[in-house]
């Protein structure tokens, strides 16, 4: 029975079925499952449709898709994981978000999701981020990590504006960075003085935990 | 620092290298066109050199991830990641020069009422004497406004300074062209004034000589931007315009010296002198525009990206630095954003007469950017899609740009491949338009699903780890094989879906079906040369009836003529401008709903 559901939600994931991925959720908290294996159910099926993106068998909108469908899901679970008072073990912090100017999000948003599911505990701020706001954040939850985004060429300069303010705060040795988007490449990454860069989303998961040594 | 001595093949071009200077820099300085897209940034992977003699720099990790060991034995690198270490030989392959490519420059021809803004009017002057002293100016000015009804009361310096002599000699008869209420030109020989027209482009420029009294086009011409050496597209050369003022002054000084040499060019096959130009008109893309006229970029890099100019301009051309009669007006059609410029504005001048009857009508320019506009009931919505420059060979494993040896067309029939490349040489990799008719094929064969993804098919291999559909084989022509990855589908479909989903977040801004669309408007190089039944079969353009498609050229540059010979078309351009509003399209509420499933083929 346990299984039924838990197997449910990997599929719903899988099939970006947002409404059936709630309702097993739901099912899952009724019928008192460890939220912790739901979580780790979830985790599983994002990261191998993950795996299936980053091969070319998938394309963006199931990874889109099966992200949503998990996030349909997540807020139920991670209540039940509030409630029942269950401790999962989070990698790290990470604040992401796209930078100033620009208000592309389905990478960033990849990104966030794929974070999430291996264990990060990540802080999306959005699209059209300022320095100041950047900084807020990393402040106020303590962050590992910092991660942005920027598609145009036109606002690749911004990541350099963050960094140099994080300098200038004396918050960059803190902070571990990466950077990614459409505009981005590792000669930019470097000369900007991010910590890493990956052109993938997935490709993003393991460089975060090589940034922190996990 | 040291020197090293370099040669670069097959152009045959020696010079000294800086040992601080990058194998590109080197090149750009010695007049050596090597392709840059990205800016020297390592990005792009289009500046392939090949070294041939001596030694260099250690490649650097993108270069080590983008070639293979083999290539890199070979001596394989890219120009903007080396530096010399020794005195080389280096190649420069076929694909990584700028030059020579096929030039668009026959477009949409249409008649127009001649009333250019440069009248030329011919005076019979009595000399001074002793009852009569009135200075030479007054003398014209007067037979001009009497004699022409003209309210003429400006000369220009440069006029004035040979004015003088030029009415002695000839008799006091002479022709002088006026514009608006100033005198631009004078001449003591009764031939027609000249105007020119230019399409500045990013990549290409095409120039065009007119007659004003004919209207007739006497010579055309074109010629690469020779800001291409300064990063391919518009964001490297806003970089590298911000860099420093010097720097900026530059982009402006290579692309006046190029109009200059093109002007001369133009004149020289009309056997004309470049003295009688006396009106030019140049459009091109907002950044074009203000490099141009050495405006300030830096605004059109941060967001909102607004231009520092919007409205149309007139410029002495002494002002540029454009060999033309001194006291001549360059015309700047008006821009309608910071990514929608004064050559969209000229492209709808040009097909006026196309769309004015219909009511819905899309217009498009495909590039690095695509504008694309939608005209609805007389409003223009336009929006500029980030396409990216995979349709000109970048990002595409055996992408080329449209050079000789590009496959250009491409049919699957059966299993076999046939094709057909520009220059008829040896395939050597693939153009946009080339690119585009291999993926249709594909996907309508059924040997790539909706979703872009390969399926097993007698030409499908796995190589480097990735699965890829040969198009030509290793032995059918001694070098390489040509394929198309599933990256390659990847990067088209992100490419096709910018574009799609300009179209369609325009159609649903304005509350319209795809169906109800009367005409679609092609324009630029790139849309002229492909094959429009393989764009609607991937879902680039919508699926409509093959006969509301309409290629049209270089409409810029029809258009840019179009506002040479007549005042008139000038209004009307500025109404256009007017009437059009830009909409940032990744603001667009359903944007990334609809951007991901105009990433679909079919």
């Amino acid at each position: 029975m346990n299984n039924e559901i838990l197997e449910g939600l990997r599929k719903a994931i899988k099939e970006y079925d947002n409404e059936k991925a709630e309702n097993l959720a739901k099912r899952a908290v009724e019928e008192k499952l460890d939220p912790l294996r739901v979580l780790d159910a979830m985790t599983v099926a994002i990261r191998e449709v993950g795996d299936a993106f980053g091969r070319g068998d998938l394309w963006l909108p199931d990874l889109v898709g099966a992200a949503d469908a998990m996030q349909a899901a997540m807020p139920i679970i991670e209540e039940e994981i509030k409630r029942t008072g269950a401790k999962r073990e989070s990698l790290g912090t990470v604040v992401a978000g796209t930078v100033f100017g620009d208000i592309h999000s389905i990478g960033k948003t990849m990104v966030c999701t794929l974070l999430t599911a291996e264990g990060f505990k990540v802080h999306d701020l959005g699209v059209n981020i300022k320095a100041e706001e950047f900084l807020q954040a990393i402040r106020n939850y303590n962050a590992d990590i910092l991660a942005m985004s920027a598609l145009m060429t036109m606002t690749a300069p911004e990541q350099k504006k963050v960094i140099e303010q994080l300098k200038k705060e004396g918050l960059r040795d803190k902070i571990k960075i990466m950077v990614g988007g459409g505009a981005i490449t590792e000669e930019f990454a470097k000369e900007i003085g991010a910590d890493g860069y990956d052109p993938t989303a997935p490709g993003a998961v393991k460089l975060a935990r090589k940034l922190i040594g996990r | 620092m040291g020197y090293y001595e370099v040669e670069f093949e097959p152009v045959g071009r020696r010079g000294k290298c800086r040992d601080d200077e990058s194998v590109l820099d080197c090149a750009h300085r010695l007049g050596v066109g090597i392709v840059s897209l990205c800016g020297g940034r390592g990005k792009f992977h289009c500046c392939k050199i090949q070294i041939i003699k001596g030694s260099v720099s250690k490649p650097t990790k993108s270069e080590i991830e983008f070639f293979s060991s083999e290539e890199l034995k070979d001596g394989y690198r890219l120009a903007c990641q080396t530096y010399l270490k020794s005195n080389c030989k280096i190649k420069v392959p076929l694909e990584s020069l700028t030059t020579p490519q096929r030039l668009q420059l026959e477009g949409l021809e249409i008649g127009v009422k001649l009333n250019p803004p440069v009248k030329s009017c011919d005076v019979k002057l009595s000399p001074p004497s002793m009852v009569d002293l009135r200075g030479d100016d007054e003398r014209i000015m007067d037979d001009l406004n009497h004699q022409f009804n003209l309210s003429c009361r400006k000369f220009d310096i440069d006029v004035l300074k040979n004015m003088s002599s030029l009415l002695r000699s000839s008799r006091w008869e002479a022709r002088v062209f006026v514009r608006d209420n100033e005198v631009v030109s004078i001449s003591s020989k009764h031939s027609s004034g000249l105007g020119l027209a230019v399409d500045l482009g990013t990549t290409k420029i095409a120039g065009y000589l007119l007659d004003l009294d004919s209207g007739k086009t006497l010579s055309s011409s074109g010629v690469m931007n020779p800001q291409i050496s300064y990063g391919e597209d518009i964001v490297s050369r806003i970089t590298y315009a911000m860099e420093s003022p010097a720097k900026k002054k530059k982009l402006q000084e290579v692309v006046v010296n190029t109009l200059n040499s093109l002007t001369a060019d133009l004149c020289r096959r009309a056997n004309v002198e470049k003295e009688r130009i006396v009106e030019a008109v140049i459009v091109g893309n907002t950044v074009m525009h203000h490099l141009l006229l050495d405006l300030p970029v830096d605004q059109l890099a941060v967001s909102p990206f607004v231009p520092a100019v919007q409205n149309s301009l007139d410029v002495k051309s002494r002002d540029i630095g454009l060999n033309i009669a001194p006291g001549a007006y360059i015309h700047l059609l008006p821009n309608i954003a910071g990514f929608v410029g004064a050559d969209h504005v000229a492209m709808l001048l040009a097909t006026e007469r196309i769309w004015k009857d219909d009511d819905l009508v899309i217009a498009l320019d495909i590039g690095t950017n695509t504008e694309v506009s939608l005209i609805d009931n007389g409003d223009i919505t336009s929006v500029s899609c980030a396409s990216g420059p995979a349709f000109e060979g970048a990002h595409i494993k055996d992408g080329m740009r449209a050079t000789n040896g590009a496959i250009e067309r491409l049919q699957l029939i059966g299993d076999e491949v046939k094709y057909q490349t520009i220059g008829k040489v040896p395939p050597v990799g693939l153009c946009g338009s080339g690119i585009l008719d291999a993926i249709a094929q594909l996907y309508l064969a059924g040997v790539i699903s909706r979703d872009g993804k390969m399926n097993d098919h007698p030409r499908i291999r796995f190589h480097n780890n990735q699965k890829e559909f040969v198009l030509v084989d290793e032995k059918e022509n001694g070098s390489p094989a040509i394929t198309i990855t599933q990256k390659d589908v990847r990067e088209i479909q992100l490419a096709k879906g910018a574009i799609r989903s300009g179209i369609d977040v325009l159609l649903q801004e304005r509350g319209h079906f795809e169906q109800e669309i009367k005409k679609v408007i092609i324009a630029g190089a790139f849309g002229s040369y492909i094959n429009v039944a393989s764009a609607v079969s991937i879902g680039m353009l919508p699926p409509l009836p093959l006969n509301r498609f309409q290629q049209v050229g270089n409409a810029a540059g029809i258009g840019a003529k179009l506002a040479l010979l007549s005042i008139e078309e000038r209004f009307k351009a500025e109404a256009i401008a007017h009437r059009a509003s830009y909409i940032e399209l990744a603001a667009s509420p359903d944007f990334e709903k609809i951007f991901l499933r105009a990433t679909y083929l079919g």
